[in-house]
């Protein structure tokens, strides 16, 4: 339903924008600098996993689909997105049938068709070709041309969600023809190709310099004939993030820069120089603290923090909402991150049709409910100011990787808890070994040998289905899975497993939702999960650069074609 | 010799060279060494004048302020009738072939990167006006002159003995046709066989050219043996000057008295008559001189009016003088 | 002479050889993988297979002949072939060294990079030296004068003020707070495109070489005068100036010619040491103003495992060094005529 709105809003919009802008001239508006702190290595997303290199790419190299801002997918070089119910996804979902859009041209002139698809496809499957995507193309049965506009992607079993190949900037469409010498071993030797990629995006290469610049230039077959605004482009690569953020918002030399992980007050000071705008964008991304179901206790030796032994007190429901209602997500928010975070009551907080709308209480603190909360649990303060209920003391051990942003959140985290009586002991683990997942340290975050853990997780794509998966039974991590699964907080519920079942067999888009927001309240209101930042992509744009638009799903450069200079 | 009207050709007058000391994080003047501290004498034209001393006692730094290769802090230094002691750029660069020097250490006085050639030719490209071949040929009497093989020309300084590189920095000082050459310790460097042949030649050169000389030495002997008059210093004064034979056969100052009975006689005979001076103590540090006499602290005569009056520098006999409050 | 640089040239050969070879051995051991960059999503069967597409489940040995055979054999067969045409067997498929990252000629990325560096580092250190070279021969002359002291206080900042530090502070002078339209304004990304072909092009390039070349020529310039001040102040002291005093030379001929061409001998060889460090280029003031040199480039390389193109980098610096070694001995035989290596 929804996706069929989009689709004929998104068709509507380009009608209007090309009866609206008919007297817009394609190249109007010279030339815009884009400056990405990390160099582009190739024009070839298939052999580089790069974010840069795929983002590069993007402006040259389309997919059949690409998503927006919001994590929708767009029709890019087809009319329409197939699915279910427009019969474009097959009853079964075993296969999914894309009809290019007529008349698309590449850059040099010559006609778009599915014989390209159906190379692209084969040229990254190929296994000795060392493609990076490939596991986009997990499952891909056959990729077959019916027509010259029409391609049908077979899986080997049913595929609900089956826009793995082709959507999204890191699996475009190569041209055949340029390709054809390419497959396999030869792949490499082509870096006249990888680096000159003729593509149907709004930009073509006029000269790659690898790991250093690339020049573009409008694309002159390119399908919208007022765009793109600019005639030339340039993309700079080399230096540092702070670097990249002056030359947008101080000095004022380029126009758009990518990716600028730095303290909130430096990007703050910079754009206060009046040059440019920051910009963030917010993806899945987000720092929570995992509460251990489990008893961590070192007397339990190999059971310590597994199911056979439950929390002497983490198991009572009130005392995870207490410590989940005595935080302050906003300072948290405002010291930690700036503009790149907000705050979430969510573990799913996004792509927007995921968020829950029902947990919205966590955002401001509540003291003072926390400890209505406990003493009506009959935890009771004892000598000291720390509650304790039939001989259990409510002392806490809290874990997380060294990063100065996170020992500021402990800190803070511990005071709170100590006013609702609860007391904290500290304790942070060098990244490599926190997160390194080898089996004999003790201090792996699967093993949580603690009482909470803090760090922060996503998923590729904008798909939930495997992330939500995380947090089924099956996925507890133990000696038993070698401590593999992302089940940290030792949760179990079978109504939850039965949640992830019917998602797996379902296609509807609005139907996935609803299940994948059902799985996120189920985890949060029962406070396993506590969320405290959704932590975002920032980038920035001059002020006389228009159309930007931050997508942290797709490329940073989607919708260069609808770039312009402010007038 | 009484005869001859004698017309000193170099006048020196109460000579001056302190070189200060600087200390501290500022480099503040924390004093000076005293290094020629007022000395006066004449060197006639055609004589060698042997100037003696202990290392350290000044006598280099006279040749070299005589020179002007230093600027001088005090007195006069008349050269021909010209004072050079305030003489500067190119009026001091002009008197320059009058006087020239010849060095103690005849590696490191001559540029390594030069051949022998440029080394000789180099003053006459300053101070003359000569074609390509002229200088060759200039070149070619000095080195005959000083015994050096022409072809040795295009050499360069490092592929010489030690005798020969002495011999190529006395052609370079003759190259101009001085009048004044000083040589500061010219053998000092060389083998005792060398030694010989290198004062022969500069005997020879004297008499050829009719040369004057400063000869600085520590070596007494070969200081008689060529010098017409001698001079002797000690802590940045001279204490004695004398006709050469007058001064080695009978020496007035305590000091000169002790450093000639160090010297060993030749003739056996003689040898068991000369008592031995010792001096007691070390050489007192010229940047701090002990007041009066400077020789006081280690003189066999000193009394209380050495340790407060600086005796005066007068003639004691016929063109002999001394510094000292016991000599009549 | 001839005799000797011969010599030394022949035993450059297994020497270079052996430093290719440990150099293989360092990347081949150092804990890194070339798929370690990718995304977390990437899975583990495709890192397999991206690796077996590299060569790198190949013994150890055998890549490193590869290699060998690559950079010694068909590199130099493809430069014959590019320049003068001559096709020696297979040129249209002979494996060139190709990096694991840009999946190009190693040689050719590093072609691309030359004018950069030169224009850049070699400017720099050129500018250093003319820096240098009168500072240190004032200073020197000039002991424990004010010229001197303000000498060694340059010097110093030269050589413990870190170039990122003093680029950044340039960039915010000179980019940020002076006003784009002033004519003092210098841009503080360098662009690698432009090219020199009129006089406004000219300038620019002038413009956008101002602030590297000025923080790395006083980098180089704080080293070399400190050089050169040390040797004029030990030949000022030798006899063979007194000499040259004595003749009645100039000022300017005893220091200019005597002292300076004495003193230079020492300095020349340092100069010559300090070559391959252009070619090496200066990775963090590349960084800093994106000069994207080849330091940058085997910045790049090394955080992306790229050992290809590290290898030949590497190498190439090691050449480098050695052949320059050699040109400080053979200059320093032609300046001092004491030397002979015969």
């Amino acid at each position: 339903m929804k996706l069929k709105y989009l689709v004929a809003g998104t068709l509507g919009a380009a009608l209007l924008s090309t009866t609206a802008m008919a007297q817009m001239e394609r190249g109007r508006d010279g030339n815009a600098n884009i400056i990405y702190w990390q160099a582009a290595s190739t024009l070839n997303p298939y052999l580089s996993g790069g974010t840069k290199d795929i983002d590069a790419a993007s402006m040259v190299l389309e997919p059949l689909a690409h998503y927006d801002e919001n994590g929708n997918m767009v029709p890019t070089l087809v009319d329409e997105i197939p699915t279910v119910a427009n019969g474009g996804v097959s009853a079964d979902l075993t296969s999914i049938t894309w009809k290019l859009s007529e008349g698309l041209k590449w850059s040099d002139g010559t006609p778009v068709t599915s014989a390209d698809v159906v190379f692209t496809a084969n040229y990254c499957m190929d296994e000795t070709g060392g493609c990076q995507q490939s596991a986009k193309f997990g499952g891909v049965k056959s990729v077959e041309a019916l027509d010259d506009l029409t391609v049908k992607i077979t899986f080997d079993g049913p595929k609900p969600f089956p826009y793995g190949p082709f959507v999204g900037a890191t699996t475009p469409i190569l041209q055949a023809a340029q390709f054809a010498n390419c497959m396999g071993t030869a792949a490499p030797t082509c870096t006249e190709q990888n680096f000159g990629p003729i593509g149907t995006g709004p930009f073509t290469v006029t000269e790659f310099r690898a790991n250093d610049t690339i020049s573009l230039a409008a694309n002159p077959n390119y399908r919208d004939p007022s765009k793109p605004a600019f005639a030339t482009l340039t993309f700079k690569g080399g230096g540092d993030a702070a670097a990249a953020a002056r030359s947008v918002l101080e000095t004022g030399e380029f126009d758009y820069a990518w990716n600028l992980q730095l303290a909130p007050e430096v990007l703050a000071d910079m754009e206060a120089k009046g040059q440019g705008t920051v910009l963030s964008g917010f993806g899945p991304l987000v720092e929570r603290l995992m509460i251990n179901l489990t008893d961590p206790d070192p007397k339990w030796g190999d059971e310590r923090s597994t199911v056979a032994h439950p929390h002497p007190f983490m198991t009572d429901p009130a005392v995870r909402q207490a410590l989940s209602m005595a935080i302050d997500r906003p300072l948290l928010v405002e010291i930690g991150y700036g503009k790149a975070g907000k705050v979430t009551c969510n573990v799913l907080p996004s792509p927007a049709i995921y968020d829950s709308p029902n947990n919205a209480g966590c955002e401001v603190q509540d003291i003072a409910g926390a400890n209505a909360l406990l003493d009506e649990a009959g935890w009771v303060r004892g000598a000291d100011g720390v509650r304790e209920k039939d001989g259990v003391r409510l002392s806490i051990l809290y874990q997380t990787s060294t990063n100065a942003v996170r020992q500021d959140f402990q800190a803070l985290i511990k005071q709170w808890w100590a006013e609702i009586g609860v007391e904290t002991e500290l304790k942070n683990i060098d990244a490599a070994v926190f997160f390194g997942g080898d089996q004999s340290s003790p201090d792996t975050f699967q093993k949580l040998y603690a009482d909470v853990e803090m760090y922060a997780n996503n998923f590729d794509g904008t798909d939930p289905e495997a992330y939500m998966g995380n947090w089924q039974c099956s996925e507890i991590p133990s000696p038993d899975n070698a401590w593999l699964g992302g089940n940290m907080p030792r949760y179990c519920n079978p109504d939850y497993d039965k949640l992830v079942k019917e998602m797996a067999g379902t296609a509807d888009i609005n139907e996935r939702a609803r299940l994948a927001i059902a799985m996120n309240d189920m985890l949060m209101q029962s406070y396993t999960i506590i969320p405290l930042v959704h932590r975002g992509n920032v980038a920035a744009r001059s002020n006389t650069l228009e159309g930007v638009k931050l997508n942290v799903w797709d490329s940073d450069l989607w919708n260069v074609a609808d770039w312009s200079r402010a007038k | 010799m009484l005869d001859a009207p004698k017309k000193p050709l170099v006048r020196v007058e109460n000579l001056k060279m302190h070189f200060p000391i600087f200390r501290g994080v500022l480099k503040r003047q924390v004093g000076a060494v005293k290094a020629v501290d007022g000395i006066s004498f004449d060197v006639f034209e055609g004589e060698t004048l042997g100037l003696v001393g202990e290392s350290g006692c000044g006598k280099s730094t006279v040749g070299r302020c005589v020179l002007r290769l230093y600027e001088v802090t005090g007195g006069s230094i008349t050269i021909d009738g010209t004072d050079i002691a305030t003489l500067s750029g190119a009026d001091l660069r002009a008197k320059r072939p009058e006087m020239q020097m010849i060095f103690q250490d005849p590696q490191a006085s001559l540029n390594p990167r030069m051949t022998v050639g440029s080394i000789i030719s180099e003053p006459l490209d300053e101070h003359e006006h000569m074609t390509r071949d002229e200088k060759r040929a200039k070149v070619g009497e000095l080195m005959d002159a000083v015994g050096l093989a022409r072809r040795f020309a295009d050499r360069y300084p490092h592929e010489f003995s030690g005798g020969q590189r002495q011999r190529i920095g006395i052609a370079r000082a003759l190259a101009l046709n001085p009048k004044f050459i000083v040589c500061d310790e010219p053998i000092a460097a060389l083998d005792v066989s060398i030694q010989a042949q290198v004062v022969n030649l500069l005997e020879d050169l004297q008499e050829k050219f009719g040369l004057t000389y400063l000869f600085i030495s520590h070596d007494l002997s070969m200081v008689r043996h060529l010098a017409t008059r001698v001079a002797v210093m000690y802590l940045g004064r001279l204490v004695e000057l004398g006709d050469a034979e007058t001064l080695y056969m009978a020496p007035r100052h305590p000091y000169t008295q002790a450093l000639l009975s160090a010297v060993p006689n030749p003739d056996p005979a003689q040898a068991g008559h000369i008592e031995r001076i010792i001096l007691e103590g070390d050489v007192p540090s010229p940047a701090n001189p002990p007041p009066g006499c400077t020789f006081s602290t280690r003189c066999p005569r000193a009394q209380a009016v050495c340790k407060q009056d600086s005796p005066a520098w007068r003639e004691i006999g016929e063109g002999h003088f001394a510094a000292c409050h016991f000599i009549e | 002479m001839l005799n000797f640089t011969l010599r030394r040239l022949m035993f450059t050969i297994p020497t270079l050889l052996l430093i290719s070879f440990i150099i293989f051995l360092i990347l081949d051991l150092a804990p890194n993988d070339p798929t370690g960059n990718l995304p977390l999503t990437i899975p583990p069967e495709v890192r397999a297979q991206i690796r077996t597409s590299l060569g790198l489940d190949e013994p150890m040995y055998w890549r490193y002949l590869l290699w060998c055979k690559q950079f010694f054999i068909n590199e130099p067969l493809n430069l014959l072939n590019q320049w003068f045409g001559w096709c020696i067997g297979d040129c249209e498929n002979r494996l060139r060294v190709t990096s694991f990252l840009t999946r190009s000629p190693v040689v050719d990325l590093i072609a691309e990079r030359m004018p950069q560096t030169l224009w850049v580092v070699g400017m720099s250190y050129v500018v250093g030296v003319l820096i240098a070279l009168p500072i240190g021969v004032i200073s020197a002359y000039k002991q424990y004068s004010w010229f001197d002291q303000f000498g060694t206080l340059i010097a110093m900042i030269g050589f413990s003020v870190p170039t990122f530090f003093t680029g950044v502070l340039m960039i915010v002078i000179f980019s940020v707070m002076i006003p784009q339209d002033s004519m003092f304004w210098l841009p503080s990304i360098y662009d690698t495109t432009l090219k020199v072909v009129d006089w406004p092009s000219f300038v620019q390039q002038m413009r956008q070489m101002a602030m590297p070349v000025m923080v790395l020529a006083l980098f180089n310039a704080a080293h070399i005068s400190r050089f050169m001040r040390a040797s004029m102040l030990d030949n000022l002291s030798q006899d063979y100036v007194r000499t040259a005093r004595a003749k009645g030379l100039k000022e300017k001929t005893v220091l200019l010619v005597h002292v300076l061409r004495n003193s230079m001998i020492p300095v020349v060889t340092v100069i010559a040491l300090g070559i391959p460090q252009v070619f090496g280029g200066a990775i963090i003031t590349e960084q800093i103003f994106k000069v994207n040199g080849l330091g940058q480039l085997l910045i790049i390389g090394i955080q992306n495992s790229d050992i290809p193109l590290v290898q030949t980098l590497t190498f190439l610096f090691a050449v480098l060094i050695v052949i320059f070694n050699l040109v400080a001995d053979v200059l320093y035989g032609l300046l001092d005529p004491r030397i002979r290596y015969d």
